[in-house]
């Protein structure tokens, strides 16, 4: 076993550079007491430095708030100086008129921004990309125009806010309070980034942002999430805007959609998807124009020149040049482009290793098929029927072939089958539970899963991070407990678990070298590897594969045939979609073939291969 | 150089692909001067590759291309097009949102200034495909899957190209429809055309083509004139395939 | 009534010239433009500047509308490409567009001065009264120009092979290329064309506001705020867009109260928003489907 030894190292040292350990207590204690030692510095600081860092802190928690939704879900917000807004015109409005306390207008300020990002979350989530970036511009816009056209809001002028209240006697030693409040409030947006970043959960935000429909199949029901990310970071800047009441007046000018621009800039600047980037980012837009004392004029173009310039030469951001930079000094000791392909493990190991939880959960009802189809209508546009009547059944613990000419409407049945599709009349049982009319999220619940015909994956993640994207629907309230997933009593065994399983699955399929490589740095035969590993990590009971054998070398065929033997033997049901037919027939138990939509002959792999038809339509004999 | 005059195309060496690997790796091929190439292979073998990295589409290219002796693999995809090659691309890709005329004339774009010309290859393109010059201003977003191949096939035509590139024109149609772009080929051979066809359906490939080429795992597994292909080739062809 | 309809006609045809800006753009390269308000600017301050030292007002017209052009093609080539070469899908030309927005309003600041100066009046205070309305002449030929030039747009898209040419590059961009179109002149083509038409806008509203150098803000918003009732689909759709903006801020003005042009039109637009997310005139979903899909290049396996 020194070979299989020599392999498993092999790769592993270039992806350990990119993501380290999740948990080193030592270097977050250290990077704690240097956090703590330089905001006792800044509360002692000049009134000059503390107005700076006041202001710097509180866009640091803007731009991390922001880049939860741009960098981690892909949705560019432009409404964050709105709900900025809101969080400061709330605590001031309801202090000064109404004397509310200041620190319950705290929670008050997060619960109500929170709802409202929930809210136009909800709305203009309906619609994506540069339409969501447009209706939360408009947010800005209208909240900005009702503060400075309205006379409760002060107008123009604004209004005076609240003081912060100063330490107590014996505490004053400390300094400046609001500097303590400000860097606390930065110091818990960076931990709740960096829970996030370190949770579980963050593979699966990337595949929602990338690779929607692999997250959808894991489970994550992926509008929801989206939303509730929105949220998060609404009520981020809720809070952010609670302390920016304190640092003197609140007028309209402060949080106009330029300030939602600009916030997005701080994070892009800083570096997109990075802890530290936007903290950066805000730190360089907010001080730069204080510190350069020149010319106002020629200040404003170079820092328009600055924004050209870093964007155009490193397009990645302050933080990707950084990591540009540390990987030249790592050094290149990735696997090269002749690598060797897929390590196939000698036969042995494959029954040992085994997917985790595969015997107990599938233990299904003999009686009841696995998958039955009928009678499916599906037309994509009206009147023409892609699938026109299709009855489809797959039996408990076999593998069923699924052939057909392209457009027959192969994967259209399997979207079907999946929940990403609803059919226009006919029933889908899954494990004899109806869902025709539920989605991907509630078939994963039920031991269901698939892949994709080409790969859908997180490729800037590691082939493992993409294996846990499928434990999705195995571990309890993940993406609840997400954001403070470093505090929580459980969250390191499960952690622990799930990369256990997570390994214990690549091994399985034998890819365990990969693990830590990007999967756009692994080869095509590695990619669909990891697909197959994402989908039977949670030990699932059906198995729907779309072409697992695209674009493989005839010896990762042969390893693709043994894996599905084995999962068989585990009483896994498959469905396997193929183009292939020599492949398809030696495989599997039962063979249904599709042409124009409807089934052209179904049973017995043996018999449907002598079908006249079938020979002749499909295997062209 | 064993030919006196340079092959409308000519692969050697060719490599490409889109990330560190290489879908495609060192490929040799060549399509004589009126001859019909097929180029079959399983679902993902490359096949598309080979015709992207002929056109310029793919983005790490390796090796040379050769269309008449004019090197193309440091060329932009815009001026390959301009004559050199053409292609119906996997899926149609038609300009939906207009006619069949447009989307023809399109086609002829670095001609525009011989209008004549323009006009002879529409003619021609309406000889061979009399349906769409019946339904000129149609919109091309209105046809049958048929009729938007044929649109498809006639844009490729109007470039006037030395060496023509089909991705899978069957994928998707009615048997009907192959039918006719089965036609279609057989007369595209009649006229002289040089073609390469990326082609799933052995029988189709086999029945267009004077040669075929099989690809597996992005490397030519075999070559072989298509009437020398016997029963037993044609297994040994469908085991590639599968 | 009517005379709401016309004063808000012709604020909004300017608004409608700088969204058309916006739209042509968009429409060629998926990038919207975030200093498309400084052109304006800048023509307004290069025909002031050069009808200062004497020189007719039409030439000094001429170059304002040129120069207006020509930093368009400049931002293109400076801002924009090198950031789609790296990555086609990423937001990263909105740092750079906004930094080029900030470099041209203070460099205007510095070499003419941050307050506002004369501009150049080629048609002296003629009114003309159309039914019970009185327009100024600027106004009746601001309405006039902003028609003329979304016509001939249109023209041109539609009936030109130049114009579907660009279509095709608009619907399809590798397809495109591979029937032999250069994008990239293209796109330089169509910045060239945004400069011009905020040029025009430029020169047409600089009579009423006078040279500044943060004229841009103002109408570079404002033409935003009107491609988004528009909808980015068509570039003719922002003009209306715009025409709209004008009328409901010149209705609000006089119907509810003098500032609520500030945000009446704002509110019209968040309803339209909810109602029809993709603009008013929306045709489809595929721009969004662009969007939501293509984070990552689509990346064809076989």
């Amino acid at each position: 076993m020194r070979a299989a030894g020599l392999i498993d190292s092999e790769p592993a040292v270039a992806g350990s550079a990119a993501r380290s350990l999740p948990w080193r207590p030592s270097a977050y204690l250290a990077g704690l007491a240097g956090y703590v030692a330089l905001t006792y510095w800044f509360a002692h600081g000049s009134l000059y430095l503390q107005g700076l860092i006041l202001v710097a802190a509180v866009f640091g928690i803007l731009a991390i708030s922001l880049d939860l939704v741009a960098g981690m879900t892909g949705l560019y917000s432009l409404g964050h100086a709105g709900l900025f807004a809101l969080g400061a015109y709330t605590t001031t409005l309801l202090y000064n008129d109404h004397h509310w306390s200041l620190w319950a207008l705290l929670p008050v300020s997060i619960v109500e921004v929170g709802l409202v990002g929930l809210v136009l979350g909800a709305l203009s989530l309906r619609v994506s990309g540069l339409y969501f970036a447009i209706t939360t511009f408009v947010f800005t816009l209208v909240l900005t125009v009702v503060a400075s056209d309205f006379a409760f809001t002060g107008g123009y002028g604004g209004l005076i806010g609240p003081i912060f209240p100063g330490f107590p006697g014996g505490l004053s030693w400390l300094g400046q309070s609001l500097i303590w409040c400000c860097m606390a409030g930065l110091l818990v947006a960076i931990a709740i980034a960096l829970g996030l970043r370190n949770s579980p959960f963050y593979p699966v935000l990337l595949a929602i942002r990338d690779a929607e429909p692999f997250a959808a199949a894991a489970g994550a029901r992926t509008a929801l999430v989206k939303i509730s990310v929105f949220g998060l970071s609404a009520a981020m800047a809720g809070a952010a805007g609670w302390i920016f009441a304190f640092q003197g007046i609140v007028s309209p000018g402060q949080f106009n959609w330029a300030v939602s621009v600009n916030i997005l800039v701080m994070v892009i600047l800083g570096g997109m998807n990075t802890t530290l980037g936007p903290v950066l980012g805000a730190a360089f837009v907010t001080m730069f124009p204080a510190q350069v004392n020149i010319n106002p004029f020629w200040q404003e173009v170079l820092f328009g020149s600055l924004f050209v310039l870093v964007i155009v030469a490193f397009p990645a951001g302050a933080v990707g040049l950084v990591r540009m930079l540390l990987r030249a000094l790592v050094g290149r000791v990735r696997p090269s482009a002749s690598a060797p392909r897929v390590a196939v493990p000698p036969a042995a190991d494959v029954s040992v290793e085994r997917p985790p939880a595969a015997p107990a959960r599938a233990a299904g009802t003999a009686a009841v098929p696995a998958v039955r189809c009928r009678d499916v209508v599906f037309a994509y546009t009206k009147g023409t029927r892609v699938l026109n009547g299709v009855d489809f059944v797959v039996e408990q613990g076999t593998i069923h072939g699924l052939i057909g000419p392209n457009g027959s409407g192969k994967s259209t049945l399997v979207d079907l089958i999946a929940g990403r599709l609803r059919p226009q009349a006919g029933t889908i049982e899954i494990d004899g539970t109806p869902l025709e009319h539920a989605g991907p999220a509630a078939r994963a619940r039920n031991g269901f899963m698939r892949t994709f015909q080409a790969a859908v994956l997180v490729r800037e993640l590691p082939a493992l991070d993409n294996v846990l994207v499928g434990l999705y629907s195995r571990v309890p309230r993940v993406a609840l407990r997400a954001p403070v997933w470093p505090v929580l009593p459980g969250a390191r065994r499960d952690a622990r678990r799930m990369h256990a399983a997570a390994l214990d699955s690549l091994s399985f399929v034998g890819a365990r070298a990969w693990a830590r490589n990007r999967v756009a740095d692994v080869p095509h035969g590695v990619e669909q590897l990891t697909q197959l590993a994402a989908a039977c990590a949670s030990g699932p009971r059906t198995l729907v594969l779309d072409e697992p054998l695209a674009g493989l070398s005839p010896s990762e065929v042969e390893h693709a045939a043994e894996l599905l033997s084995e999962l068989k033997r585990s009483g896994v049901s498959v469905v396997l979609i193929e183009h292939q037919p020599r492949f398809v027939f030696a495989l599997c138990d039962a063979v249904t073939v599709l042409d124009a939509g409807v089934v052209v002959a179904s049973g017995p792999a043996a018999e449907v291969r002598e079908n006249e038809r079938v020979r002749k339509v499909y295997l062209g004999q | 150089m064993s030919a006196v005059a340079p092959h409308p195309l000519e692969l050697a060496g060719l490599s490409a692909g889109y990330g560190r690997y290489d879908v495609v790796k060192d490929v040799d091929l060549h399509v004589r001067a009126g001859e019909a190439v097929a180029l079959l292979g399983a679902n993902g073998a490359g096949k598309t590759t080979i015709l992207r990295a002929i056109m310029g589409m793919v983005k790490h290219r390796r090796g040379s291309i050769r269309v008449h002796g004019v090197e193309l693999s440091r060329m932009p995809t815009h001026r390959i097009a301009r004559g050199h090659a053409a292609l119906v691309p996997e899926g149609r890709r038609l300009f939906l949102n207009q006619s069949i005329e447009d989307n023809l004339v399109l086609g002829a774009l670095h001609l525009r200034r011989d209008r004549k010309r323009v006009h002879e290859l529409l003619d021609s393109v309406y000889d061979l495909f009399p349906v769409l010059g019946e339904h000129r201003r149609r919109s091309a977003a209105a046809l049958s899957g048929g009729q938007q191949q044929m649109v498809a096939i006639g844009r490729m035509l109007m470039s006037d190209p030395d060496v023509l590139l089909l991705d899978e024109p069957s994928l998707g149609l009615a048997p009907i429809a192959i039918d006719g772009v089965a036609d279609a080929l057989t007369e595209l051979r009649a006229r002289g055309r040089s073609f390469l066809l990326v082609e799933q359906r052995v029988d189709l490939a086999l029945r267009a083509c004077d040669r075929v080429y099989v690809l597996a795992g992005g490397e030519i597994a075999v070559e072989e004139r298509a009437d020398a292909v016997d029963v037993e080739g044609r297994a040994l062809i469908n085991a590639y395939l599968g | 009534m009517l005379q709401v309809l016309l004063s808000g006609l012709a604020i909004g045809a300017v608004y409608g010239l700088v969204a058309m800006g916006f739209a042509i753009a968009f429409y060629v390269t998926r990038v919207i433009n975030f200093a498309q308000g400084q052109l304006l600017m800048v023509a307004v301050m290069v025909t002031a500047a050069i009808a200062r030292t004497g020189a007719s007002p039409v030439l000094a017209i001429v170059c304002g509308i040129l120069a207006a052009g020509a930093v368009g093609v400049l931002t293109y080539l400076v801002a924009v490409r090198p950031v789609l070469a790296f990555d086609r899908f990423s937001f990263a030309w909105l740092v750079s567009t906004l930094g080029v927005a900030l470099i041209l309003e203070n460099l205007a600041a510095i070499i003419w001065g941050p307050t506002s100066r004369s501009f150049p009046t080629l048609l002296s205070g003629t009114s003309v009264h159309v039914g019970g309305a009185t327009l100024t002449l600027q106004e009746v030929v601001t309405i006039a120009v902003a028609i003329v030039l979304a016509v001939a747009f249109e023209v041109v898209r539609k009936r030109t092979l130049f114009g579907k040419l660009g279509m095709a590059i608009a619907y399809d961009p590798e397809m495109a290329r591979a029937i032999g179109a250069n994008t990239t002149l293209f796109a330089i083509v169509a910045f060239a064309a945004a400069g011009v038409f905020a040029g025009v806008a430029g020169v047409l509203i600089g009579p009423i506001t006078y040279s500044n150098p943060y004229l841009g803000d103002t109408y570079g918003i404002a033409g935003f705020v009107a491609l988004m009732i528009g909808g980015t689909e068509r570039p003719v759709a922002a003009m209306v867009g715009g025409l709209l903006l004008g009328v409901l801020g010149e209705g609000a003005n006089r119907l509810i109260n003098t500032q609520a042009s500030d945000w009446f039109p704002f509110v019209v637009v968040v309803v339209i928003l909810l109602l029809m997310p993709e603009g008013l005139f929306s045709i489809g979903g595929r721009l969004s489907g662009l969007l939501r899909g293509a984070t990552r290049p689509r990346e064809a396996a076989s």
